[in-house]
């Protein structure tokens, strides 16, 4: 046993982001032609590929082997996140094309966008207890 | 179970005499031989003895006034044990009575629990909170394997267990059947991989002095658990010679403190640094431990991360970093890791690939040092051990009692023309951390509103009905972050450490021991307890209720062993075949189990199952008002997996 939490997933998550927000500002071949998602049919892959089990329903973040970051409003791109699903730099599960195939990820990265994400935390008075 | 004991032993004896002398006779040396054999060989047969065979029957001592188990419980009331956990078993029966009549059912007091593994996870979150053991008695077969489990999570977890088992040495004593299944030649073998000593005594005087000794070692840092077998005949037969006996003195040891060279070598280091970080696993013991290291931390005024073996570091505290681990640990210059379980993963990754490569977080040239006790005591079969950890300086002394001296040294060794380095890097330091908790803040306002309820907005919910109590959090099964990324940790109690051992079951009986330590400080326990570690060890609601222990357990369900669902997920997903089937195995559904339910059928306030989170405050309200009145409660939430 390692730390009571643990947290390896946590920084290498993050470097992860900001490794593949990079490249979504970049251009890789095949972000030339995003695909559109479809929000509702993302919420029910999101739910049927497993997201919601590190991640939460609403994409309010969870843990696996480390703390598993809110995806609700992600800052990544769509091509970012896809490619982040396909090879994750961390403990998350990859998701292959045959699995989650592109324009799976794109509905749920639809999905995900259309999530309320945070609220103002002076909104939650027990917060600040 | 069972019951014992009818021996004919007077004929049986004089039975067997004769058949000796006879014996005897017939391999005499051939020289005897010509002597006169005072036996006839033709009469050395036995034949009836009718004068025994018509009087009545000798009897057997029926009752004594003295009993082996009484001196036993002279001895325990010596070692201040204030409770011995037990199911109960004929195997102890002689000490159990004794306990309960000669000794008052006073120091120790008897607990009734309905599963071995429970009275030693019960002990082992006592101990962790009261800073002493706890007693166990448990059946020296079937009942030794049952708390098998518990032991080594006890022993992962540096925690002194009292453990006494039953046992009946001499095969001539056994009666037949169960007397037999539960004795052992050496029962301790189940277990001696993971307790630190054992003894089976063969006289009163022997259990004397090893109860004594057996204390002693438990107690020692690095802590762990002991245990003696009681020979049944000692435990219930009359005392022979009672004017002969005597306990010894118990003296605990004072714990050892690190090499002061080797300390000054290390406060130099600290003092040198640029950035220097503390990392705490399971060090402090008392409040007083927690203090000094603050005074160390604020004298540097470097980062400190807790990996919460223990109660270690104010969570609240500027510079705790807990959360910060890899980011603080990728910029230092010197770490001083401070009794951790696991040197080597606090300063590295392993990815769960299908290559598993470690690889440093640590920059090259990285000083480390080590002080613990860990290097002190090692065993060879179960690898708790961890991984080697390659140190600079490895100190062998207890953390918490090596902190004065380190702190002193620390303050010798820091140039005054430092002091405003350090002073920048605390508020650097202070800065992060308010915006870590900002960031945390932010992230638990997320799916506020959601059904199944987030961990987030449980934690706050439960947080916002105890911080005005004297709280202590006395077990979260599964790990969730939410409590110490948002509440404030400032006393030794408030947090109580995990299993150890990674052994599930341990949550609901270690929080409930927790708690009895808790109560005559008048402190408030609650504990988040997983759904499947409860199914593990339910009857512990029902000690909870017997004995009036005031605990709210507040029950995570998931319901799944989700960690296993993860890990199947991640199987499937290396494999490509989807998640479809990772419920299999994995999942508490069809049917969802009824957690208020059981609560009520054992005699435990119960609420629940809860999906709508607006319904949270007012049921943990309720369940909080019987809990401060002196009973356990529980609420049942159907939560995001984590």
């Amino acid at each position: 046993m390692g730390s009571v939490f643990p947290r390896i997933a946590g920084t290498l998550a993050a470097t992860g982001l900001a490794i593949l927000v990079g490249l979504g500002a970049g251009k890789p071949a095949w972000s030339e032609d995003p695909p559109a998602g479809d929000a509702a049919n993302g919420k029910r892959l999101y739910v049927a590929v497993g997201c919601f089990e590190c991640h939460g329903r609403v994409g309010q973040g969870g843990a696996y082997t480390g703390p598993a970051p809110a995806l609700a409003k992600t800052a990544l791109s769509v091509e970012a996140f896809v490619a982040f699903n396909r090879e994750p730099p961390n403990n998350m599960p990859a998701y292959a094309p045959s699995v989650l195939p592109e324009n799976a990820a794109a509905d749920i990265y639809a999905y995900l966008q259309s999530l309320p994400g945070p609220r103002p935390v002076t909104d939650v008075p027990i917060l600040n207890d | 179970m069972s019951k014992r004991r009818n021996s004919p032993v007077v004929g049986r004896r004089n039975f067997l005499k004769g058949a000796t002398l006879v014996g005897a006779a017939a391999l005499t040396p051939r020289a005897a031989q010509a002597q006169p054999l005072v036996v006839p060989l033709a009469r050395a047969v036995p034949r009836p003895n009718l004068v025994a065979e018509t009087m009545p029957p000798s009897r057997d001592p029926v009752t004594q006034t003295t009993g082996g188990g009484d001196f036993m419980v002279d001895v325990l009331k010596t070692l201040d044990l204030d409770y011995c956990a037990i199911s109960p078993a004929s195997m102890f029966r002689g000490v159990h009575e004794a306990i309960v009549n000669y000794g008052k059912n006073i120091k120790p007091e008897l607990l009734t629990c309905t599963h071995e593994e429970i009275a030693v996870s019960m002990a082992q979150g006592y101990a962790k909170i009261e800073g002493k053991p706890m007693a166990v008695m448990t059946h020296g077969t079937v009942g030794l394997q049952h708390a098998a489990m518990a032991l080594y999570n006890s022993f992962c977890d540096r925690v002194p267990i009292y453990l006494m088992v039953g046992n009946i040495i001499d095969a001539d004593k056994r009666a037949p059947g169960g007397d037999w299944v539960h004795s052992a030649q050496d029962p301790a073998s189940l277990v001696r991989d993971f307790v630190k000593w054992d003894d089976q005594p063969t006289s009163l005087q022997h259990f004397a002095e090893s109860a004594v000794r057996a204390y002693k070692i438990a107690t020692t840092p690095p802590m762990a658990p002991v245990m003696l077998s009681l020979d049944t005949e000692l435990q219930e037969n009359p005392i022979p010679d009672v004017e002969s006996l005597r306990i010894p003195k118990l003296t605990k040891v004072a714990p050892p403190q690190g090499d002061s060279g080797a300390i000054v070598e290390t406060a130099k280091l600290l003092a040198a640094a640029e950035n220097p970080v503390l990392i705490v696993d399971r060090m402090v013991r008392t409040q007083a431990g927690m203090e000094r290291l603050v005074e160390l931390a604020e004298t540097l005024q470097c980062p400190v991360v807790d990996m919460a073996g223990r109660m270690n570091f104010p969570s609240r505290h500027p510079l705790n970093h807990s959360f910060r681990h890899n980011a603080v640990v990728s910029q230092a210059d010197v770490i001083v890791g401070i009794e951790l379980n696991d040197y080597w993963g606090a300063v590295n990754l392993m990815d769960d690939r299908i290559v598993r490569k470690g690889r440093p977080i640590y920059k090259p040239g990285t000083k480390m040092v080590s002080i613990g006790v860990r290097d002190l005591f090692t065993k060879a079969n179960y690898q708790e051990f961890q991984r080697y950890a390659e140190v600079d300086i490895a100190i062998g002394g207890d953390g918490e009692a090596s902190l004065p001296a380190l702190i002193e040294a620390v303050k010798r060794a820091v140039e005054p023309g430092r002091k405003s380095a350090y002073e920048a890097r605390g508020k650097k330091l202070a800065a992060a951390k308010l915006k870590r908790v900002e960031q945390f803040k932010s992230d638990a306002t997320i799916g506020w509103d959601a059904s199944p309820v987030s961990m987030g907005r449980l934690c706050a919910e439960l947080y916002a009905q105890i911080y005005q109590d004297d709280w202590s959090l006395v077990g979260n099964g599964i790990r969730s972050f939410w409590p110490h990324r948002l509440w404030n940790f400032d006393k030794a109690y408030r947090w109580n450490g995990a299993s150890g051992g990674g052994g599930v079951g341990y949550n609901a009986p270690a929080s409930l021991g927790a708690a009895l330590a808790n109560k005559k400080h008048g402190r408030l326990s609650v504990t988040i307890n997983g759904d499947g570690d409860l199914m593990f060890t339910p009857g512990t609601l029902w000690t909870a209720a017997h004995h009036r222990i005031p605990i709210l357990y507040v029950v995570h369900n998931n319901r799944a062993y989700h960690q296993e669902y993860m890990y199947l997920q991640t199987m499937a997903n290396r494999r490509a075949r989807g998640v479809e089937n990772a419920h299999i195995g994995t999942t508490l559904t069809d049917p969802n189990i009824d957690f208020a339910a059981l609560a009520k059928s054992l005699g435990v306030y119960g609420e629940g199952p809860i999906t709508d989170p607006n319904e949270l405050a007012p049921a943990l309200k309720r369940a909080l008002a019987m809990v401060r009145r002196g009973e356990p409660a529980l609420i049942d939430v159907v939560t995001e997996p984590r």
